[in-house]
């Protein structure tokens, strides 16, 4: 009896993983193979897939709905954020982890704590603020530096990376006279490698995909509208009745980078994710 | 040493600029402003109300339909996705062939923006020209489309949307819980004669206890802020049905800043 059971829990299993599997692939397919129907198609057709595949729609996408732009907008401000948060994190994580300093704990807390509540979008305001006064609130550089924030996400991660390496590479490297600059750039950076590169996948990923901090700080210029906020905003204009084809190309625009982004480093998003929580 | 100690600060300033000017004074500016009425963006000086704000907030029907909301839409979340992350975990943690690949694709929401997301979802659940809508019609599952983005279904649909974007997620958490449970535990009760269920119920569940700490701190954490996708799906409509106390916080025009002000700062009370 053992075995006929086994056997259906197991083919119960695949049942529920598959219904998952199609749960989850099923609104990215829609998107996808949506994105090559006529509008017509989409708002009338059970039909899964196009009779004709509408490539021009695509066309009509980056030239008529100017996405060539908001692409190389999501391009330039994701890789910045990349770069300054890499920067700044393993900077702030090395000397966490390795130094003390008037008022580390203190900041260590605030750090940690602020990783976990959200404040929501009200904090964009002061944000706005503070960057209208610097006369920032109308270029790319600070909507670059409201995307990287606070980092505490990845300065924590960075130390608990650092705290893994032996000290006396360090120690030796001070006896032989290296400076804390030296020692970070030729003894630990080479090592941190592995989750510096997690930083930059999380901060390019929340760069490529915020909406709401890009939708305000480009308020005052449409101009530096990333992919992601673009293609919301279509469904606000006037005819987006008449736009699904258009929605749904803009959508794919946006949504294939990051995927093929994932279909190489899909082990360093999983291992990332957890490497954060097993320690945490 | 003076030189020792510059340099140290010197390699930090870049981190404590950024978190001075993006976290820390935010968070004080917010607090602030939970005790002053704010005249908007570029106004006079602010002045003190004391705890006027809150006390309008706590008169306010809207607000209390926005914790109701937000206590709904996160228990809700909650509860479905932590069973489905976990049953997810147990089966695709099997080195079986195509577990990875499996994995690999429930992960995928995880990586896509919500915001873009929600816009396609939109579609989908579309009362008349929606997939969703045309398939069920079809297969005869209900005779008039369903307005899912009505006054009934509405929140609902949020819930759909975020166990689609959050399952993966708690997955590959579970995942990691389970490969940290020695496979000697789990063979000597094999041994002594428990079946599967007894095994997970007495060794599985009990040892994932420390993840399960995590997982739900990030799950409360995360479904109390959740706000991308109600934004584009529903934009906390109609008549209110789904705004949370996040999306409250937006300041749509229609909604004083310091009154939404002080919301946000109970949902950070209420997280902790």
């Amino acid at each position: 009896m053992s075995k006929a059971k086994n056997r259906a829990a197991l083919a119960g299993s695949y049942l529920f993983v598959g219904i998952m599997a199609i749960f989850t692939v099923y609104p990215i397919l829609y998107t996808i193979v949506g994105s090559f129907k006529t509008n017509g198609e989409l708002t009338r057709g059970e039909h899964f897939f196009p009779e004709i595949w509408h490539f021009e729609n695509f066309v009509q996408a980056f030239i008529q709905a100017d996405f060539i732009k908001y692409t190389g907008n999501s391009f330039v401000v994701s890789l910045a954020v990349l770069a300054v948060a890499v920067f700044t994190a393993s900077l702030a994580g090395y000397v966490f982890a390795r130094k003390e300093f008037v008022g580390k704990k203190l900041w260590l807390v605030m750090h940690t704590g602020l990783m976990f509540i959200a404040l929501g979008s009200v904090t964009l305001y002061p944000i706005y603020e503070l960057l209208a006064k610097m006369n920032l609130n109308k270029s790319i550089v600070g909507l670059i530096l409201a995307l990287v924030g606070g980092q505490s996400t990845n300065v924590l991660l960075t130390m608990g990376f650092v705290k893994s390496i032996p000290k006396e590479l360090d120690e030796s490297a001070t006896i032989d006279g290296c400076t804390i600059y030296g020692i970070f750039f030729q003894i630990i950076l080479p090592l941190i490698k592995p989750i510096l590169a997690v930083v930059a996948l999380f901060s390019f990923r929340h760069a490529w995909n915020d909406y709401i901090t890009t939708l305000i700080m480009s308020i005052s210029l449409p101009k530096l509208r990333t992919l992601t906020v673009a293609v919301v905003q279509l469904k606000y204009s006037v005819n987006a009745a008449a736009e699904w084809h258009i929605m749904l190309a803009g959508a794919t625009i946006a949504i294939v980078p990051i995927l093929i982004v994932y279909a190489f480093c899909h082990k360093l998003f999983i291992g990332g994710l957890t490497a954060g929580a097993v320690k945490g | 040493m003076i030189y020792d100690n510059l340099r140290t600060y010197s390699l930090l300033l870049p981190n404590l600029i950024l978190f001075l000017a993006f976290s820390a004074y935010p968070v004080i500016w917010t607090l602030k402003y939970v005790f002053y009425r704010y005249g908007g963006y570029g106004s006079s000086v602010p002045k003190f109300v004391g705890l006027e704000n809150i006390l309008r907030v706590f008169r306010d029907d809207i607000y209390w339909k926005a914790v109701k909301n937000t206590f709904v839409y996160a228990g809700a979340k909650i509860l479905f996705i932590i069973p489905l992350a976990f049953l997810l975990a147990l089966f695709l943690n099997r080195p079986a062939k195509g577990n990875g690949l499996l994995q690999g694709i429930i992960f995928v929401p995880t990586i896509m923006s919500a915001a873009v997301m929600g816009l396609v979802f939109y579609l989908l659940f579309n009362v008349y020209n929606g997939q969703i809508n045309q398939y069920l019609l079809h297969m005869g599952i209900v005779t008039r489309p369903v307005n899912w983005l009505g006054k009934e279904h509405a929140m609902q649909t949020l819930i759909i949307t975020a166990v689609w974007g959050g399952v993966g997620n708690y997955m590959v958490y579970f995942i990691a819980g389970l490969q940290q449970i020695s496979e000697e535990a789990l063979e000597s009760a094999r041994i002594d004669g428990a079946n599967r269920i007894q095994t997970m119920w007495y060794i599985t569940i009990p040892m994932l206890g420390p993840i399960l700490k995590i997982i739900l701190m990030l799950s409360i954490t995360s479904a109390f802020s959740d706000m991308s996708s109600i934004m584009v799906l529903t934009e906390g409509g109609p008549t209110n049905e789904t705004m949370v106390m996040v999306s409250f916080s937006r300041c749509l025009p229609a909604v004083p800043l310091h009154r939404s002000m002080v919301m946000v700062r109970q949902s950070v009370l209420s997280l902790q």
